[in-house]
C-alpha cells in the first residue's frame, strides 16, 4: 500500500502532469496478476502513456505483451497493482457510471439471450434512457448487419458478431472507446471497409480512441500515434507518431512513406518477438 | 490458532439456524402455547442431552439402516449397472424401466414393501436399500456410457476386452458418478429409514416419533426432530467428504 | 450402447423395457410370487376402471396435485427470492449457503410436528412440499448465479450498470436454465414433500390413500394410488423437461 503511494507521488514528481487536455493519463502503470499459490506474472511493468481529447492512439505488440491489459486499467475493470491511471482527470470507474464509456471486448461478450437489436439497445437500457431506435438502426446498418436485426449471436459469425459488439460500443457517442482487436475475424476486405467506417465516425465524432490491434497497416490508416508494446512484462518500445493527411485512402496506403513505416515497425514487431522468444 | 479463528468463523455463518431458534421460542410465546402444542426450544434440548441415553438406541438403528441401506443399495446398484452395461441391447431396454421405477415417491415404495416384505424390520431395510439402489444404478450407467469412443478404440487395438475397459476407464468415469450418487442419496436413505420407521418399525428414531407423537410428549417427539436433523446432516456431511475424498483419488 | 445411441433403436429398446416391466409385474402378480401383496396388474387395472376405484383416485389425486403445485409455486419464489437477495447483499452468502445444506439434509419427517400446529393438516402437504423445492431450487439458482461469464460481467460494468440492472439484465437472464434444471428435479420433490406431508393425517390426499389401503390390506387400491403417485411425479418431470430444452436453447 505505502509503496504504491510513494510511487505515485515520485510518478508525479518525475513525469510531466497531466495536461489539461489529457483523455488518458497512464503514469508508471505496473500489474502483476496473482497465479495462486503464491505465484505471480507480472503483465505489465511501467507504463507511460497520455492520450490526448479526440486522439486515436493504436496499440501493437507480441500476443500475451498486455495490450488488452492496459484496456482494462482505462476501462476501469482492472487496478494498477502500481502507479496511477486518470481518466478525464478522474478515477476510470466514473466514467463508466457517468455512461461515457464504449468498449468493443476481444471476445465480443454478446449477450447470448438477446438480438442483434437489443444487444445494441443495451447501453441505453443502463444507462436509463429510452432506447433510440434510429440511432439503433443507424449502427446497424453502419456496421452491416441490416437483415440480421432478430438474429441471435449464436446464429451470426464470428466477424459479424464483432461487428455487432462495435455498434454496441458505439451505441452512446462514448467519451471514450476502447476497441480491443475488433476486426481480428474479419476478412481482408472487410477489414478495410469498417476501417474507413470507423475512420469517418471518429473522424465526425472525436471520439478518443485507443485500437488494440495486430495489423500495422490498420494501426496506420486510423491512428494519430502508434504505440508499440514489447512482450513480458509488457513495456512501451517506441511511439510512433502518424501524420498522414486524412481520410487515408489509397494514395496514402500506397505511398512510399506509409511503407517505410509500415516497415519500420513491422521490424520492431519482429525485433520485439525475437527478444520474447 | 488461525484454524480456530476459521472455525468460528464459520459458526459465525451458522446465524439462519440461531435465528430459527429465536422465531420458534417467539412463535410459541407469543401465540401463547402450552407445552403440549408446541414446546419451548430451551426444554427440547435439554431433553436431547439429559435423556440422550434414551435416545441412543433408536439414533444408532436409524443410523445403522441408512448406512447399511446407503451402502448395500450403492454396491447392489453398482453391479447391477455394470452388468447391463456390459450388453448393449440389456442396457437399452432397462434404463428406461430403471428411470420410471426411480420415479415411484418413497411415500408409495414403503406402504407396498411393508405388505410385500412382511410389517417389520426387514421392511424397513428393503425400502432403504431400494431407494439407494435405483439413484447408484442410474448414475453409474451413465458414467460408463460417458466413456469416450476413443477409451473403447485404444483398449480395442491393444487387443484388450470389455473387463480391461471397466476396469482402467469404468473405474475413471463411473466412481465419480457412483459417488455423487452416494451423497445425493444419504439425506435420502435417513428419510426413508424414518419414513419406513414410522410407518411400521418398532425400532428408530421414526417410531419414537410416532410413539412420543401418540403419548403427546411433544418435547420428545420436537426432540426427536431436532436428532434426526442433526443425524441427516451429519451423514450428508459424511458423504460429501467421502466424495471429494474418492475423487481426489480416482481422477 | 452404440446400437442405443440411434433414436429410433433407443425408443424401441425403451418401449420394450417399459413392456417388459409391465409383463414381468403381471407374472409375478399371477402366479403370486410375491405372496398376495402383489395383485396381478390386470386387477390393478379393473380397480382403477371401476367407477368407484377412477372417481376415488380422481378425487385424491387431485388434491395431492393442488398441493404439490401450491408447495412448488411457493417453494420456487421463496427460493428464487433468496438466491437473489443472497447475490445481491454477498454479507448473506455464507449463512444462507450452510442453511441450505441443513435443509437439505433435513429429513422433511421432522417438520411434521410444528406444521401440524402452524399449517394445520389441511396445508402441512403443501408446506412439507414448499420446503423440499425451496432447497433444491436455491442451490441450482445460486450456481446459475454464480457462473456468468466475466466477459459478461465485464460489459455490465463498463456500461456503468447499476447492482439490479446487473442482476435484471445478465444474471437472472443466464440463471433460466439453471431455473429450469431445479424445475426438473423440482417437480418430483414436490409429489413426494405433499404425499409425507399426507402421511400424517391429512384429510384428503394419495398419501393418505396410500396408509389407509395399506393398513386395511386394499391391494388392488393400494397399488393404483402409487401408480397415479408415480404417473404424476414422472408426467411433472416430463413436461418441465421440455421446458428445460426450450430454456436451454432460448438462453444457453
Ligand atoms: N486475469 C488474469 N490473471 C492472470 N494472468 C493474466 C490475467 N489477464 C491477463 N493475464 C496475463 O497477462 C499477460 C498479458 O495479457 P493480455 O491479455 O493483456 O495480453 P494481450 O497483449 O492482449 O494478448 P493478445 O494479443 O493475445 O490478446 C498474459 O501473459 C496473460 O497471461
Ligand atoms: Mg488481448
Amino acid at each position: 500500500m505505502s509503496t504504491s503511494t510513494i510511487r505515485t507521488a515520485q510518478a508525479e514528481v518525475d513525469r510531466p502532469a497531466a495536461r489539461p487536455g489529457a483523455a488518458v493519463t497512464i503514469r508508471g502503470a505496473e500489474k502483476v496478476f496473482s497465479l495462486g499459490r503464491g505465484r505471480t506474472l507480472q503483465a505489465l511493468a511501467e507504463v507511460d502513456l497520455e492520450i490526448a481529447e479526440g486522439e486515436f492512439v493504436a496499440i501493437i505488440g507480441p500476443s500475451g505483451c498486455g495490450k488488452s491489459t492496459v484496456l482494462r486499467l482505462a476501462a476501469g475493470l482492472d487496478t494498477p497493482t502500481n502507479g496511477a491511471i486518470e481518466v478525464f482527470g478522474d478515477d476510470p470507474h466514473r466514467l463508466a457510471k457517468q455512461h461515457r464509456l464504449g468498449v468493443a471486448f476481444q471476445e465480443h461478450a454478446l449477450l447470448p439471450w438477446a438480438s442483434v437489436r437489443a444487444n445494441i439497445a443495451l447501453p441505453f437500457q443502463v444507462a436509463g434512457r429510452r432506447v433510440d431506435k434510429a440511432r439503433v438502426d443507424e449502427l446497424i446498418q453502419l456496421v452491416g448487419l441490416v437483415g440480421f436485426e432478430d438474429a441471435r449471436p449464436k446464429q451470426l459469425s464470428g466477424g459479424m458478431r464483432q461487428r455487432a459488439s462495435i455498434a454496441r460500443a458505439l451505441a452512446l457517442s462514448p467519451d471514450l472507446l476502447l476497441l480491443d482487436e475488433p476486426f481480428g475475424a474479419l476478412d481482408a476486405v472487410t477489414r478495410r471497409r469498417m476501417n474507413a467506417e470507423l475512420a469517418r465516425i471518429w473522424g465526425e465524432e472525436k471520439i478518443t480512441t485507443i485500437l488494440v490491434t495486430h495489423d500495422v497497416d490498420e494501426a496506420l490508416i486510423l491512428a494519430d500515434r502508434v504505440v508499440v508494446m514489447t512482450g513480458r512484462p509488457g513495456r512501451i518500445r517506441k511511439i510512433a507518431k502518424v501524420d498522414f493527411p486524412r481520410p487515408r485512402g489509397f494514395e496514402t496506403t500506397r505511398s512510399p512513406e506509409f511503407h517505410d513505416l509500415v516497415d519500420e515497425l513491422t521490424a520492431l514487431l519482429d525485433q520485439v518477438e525475437g527478444v520474447d522468444d | 490458532m488461525t484454524r480456530a479463528l476459521s472455525f468460528l468463523r464459520g459458526l459465525v455463518h451458522l446465524w439462519p439456524v440461531v435465528l430459527v431458534f429465536v422465531a420458534w421460542d417467539a412463535w410459541v410465546v407469543l401465540n401463547g402455547y402450552t407445552s403440549t402444542v408446541a414446546p419451548r426450544p430451551f426444554p427440547v434440548v435439554t431433553d436431547v442431552v439429559i435423556g440422550f441415553g434414551e435416545y441412543l438406541p433408536y439414533i444408532s438403528y436409524t443410523l445403522g439402516v441408512a448406512l447399511v441401506g446407503l451402502l448395500g443399495g450403492t454396491l447392489v446398484g453398482f453391479a447391477a449397472a455394470v452388468v447391463v452395461w456390459s450388453s448393449a441391447a440389456l442396457a437399452g431396454v432397462v434404463t428406461p424401466a430403471a428411470l420410471i421405477i426411480r420415479s415411484v415417491p418413497i411415500t408409495a415404495l414403503i406402504p407396498i414393501i411393508a405388505r410385500i416384505v412382511g410389517y417389520g424390520d426387514p421392511a424397513v431395510l428393503t425400502s432403504t436399500v431400494l431407494i439407494c439402489f435405483f439413484p447408484a444404478f442410474v448414475f453409474t450407467l451413465s458414467g460408463l456410457a460417458a466413456i469416450p469412443a476413443s477409451g473403447h478404440d485404444l483398449f480395442r487395438v491393444l487387443g484388450g476386452n470389455k473387463l480391461q475397459v471397466l476396469a482402467r476407464l469404468g473405474v475413471l468415469y463411473a466412481v465419480p458418478n457412483l459417488m455423487v450418487s452416494v451423497r445425493i442419496t444419504a439425506p435420502t436413505a435417513v428419510l426413508a429409514a424414518m419414513l419406513a420407521e414410522f410407518l411400521m418399525g418398532a425400532h428408530g428414531l421414526g417410531a419414537l416419533f410416532s410413539e412420543s407423537r401418540s403419548y403427546m410428549d411433544m418435547e420428545r417427539a420436537w426432540g426427536v426432530a431436532l436428532v434426526a436433523t442433526t443425524v441427516s446432516v451429519f451423514v450428508f456431511l459424511g458423504a460429501r467428504a467421502l466424495e471429494n475424498r474418492v475423487v481426489a483419488r480416482v481422477t | 450402447m452404440t446400437a442405443a445411441a440411434r433414436p429410433g433403436t433407443a425408443a424401441l429398446f425403451g418401449i420394450g423395457g417399459a413392456l417388459l416391466v409391465v409383463v414381468a409385474a403381471q407374472l409375478v402378480g399371477q402366479f403370486q410370487l410375491a405372496g398376495r401383496a402383489w395383485p396381478p396388474l390386470t386387477d390393478v387395472l379393473a380397480y382403477v376402471t371401476t367407477p368407484a376405484g377412477s372417481g376415488l383416485l380422481l378425487r385424491n389425486g387431485l388434491v395431492t396435485l393442488t398441493a404439490a403445485a401450491q408447495g412448488l409455486l411457493l417453494g420456487v419464489v421463496v427460493a428464487v427470492f433468496g438466491a437473489a437477495l443472497a447475490l445481491v447483499v454477498p454479507m448473506l452468502r455464507p449463512g444462507f449457503e450452510r442453511f441450505a445444506a441443513i435443509l437439505n439434509a433435513f429429513p422433511t419427517i421432522a417438520l411434521a410436528p410444528l406444521l401440524i400446529t402452524t399449517a394445520g393438516r389441511e396445508d402441512t402437504p403443501m408446506v412439507i412440499a414448499a420446503l423440499s423445492v425451496g432447497f433444491v431450487m436455491f442451490v441450482t439458482m445460486t450456481s446459475g448465479f454464480a457462473n456468468v461469464p466475466a466477459a459478461h460481467s465485464d460489459v455490465l460494468t463498463v456500461l456503468g450498470s447499476s447492482r439490479v440492472q446487473r442482476l435484471v439484465r445478465l444474471e437472472l437472464p443466464r440463471a433460466v436454465p439453471s431455473f429450469f434444471d431445479g424445475l426438473t428435479l423440482s417437480a418430483p420433490a414436490a409429489i413426494l414433500g405433499a404425499t409425507i406431508g399426507e402421511w400424517f393425517g391429512a384429510p384428503k390426499g394419495l398419501g393418505l390413500l396410500l396408509v389407509s389401503a395399506m393398513q386395511n390390506y386394499q391391494m388392488p387400491l393400494l397399488w393404483s394410488a402409487a401408480l397415479v403417485a408415480t404417473a404424476l411425479s414422472l408426467a411433472a418431470y416430463i413436461v418441465f423437461v421440455q421446458f428445460q430444452r426450450i430454456a436451454v436453447r432460448r438462453f444457453g
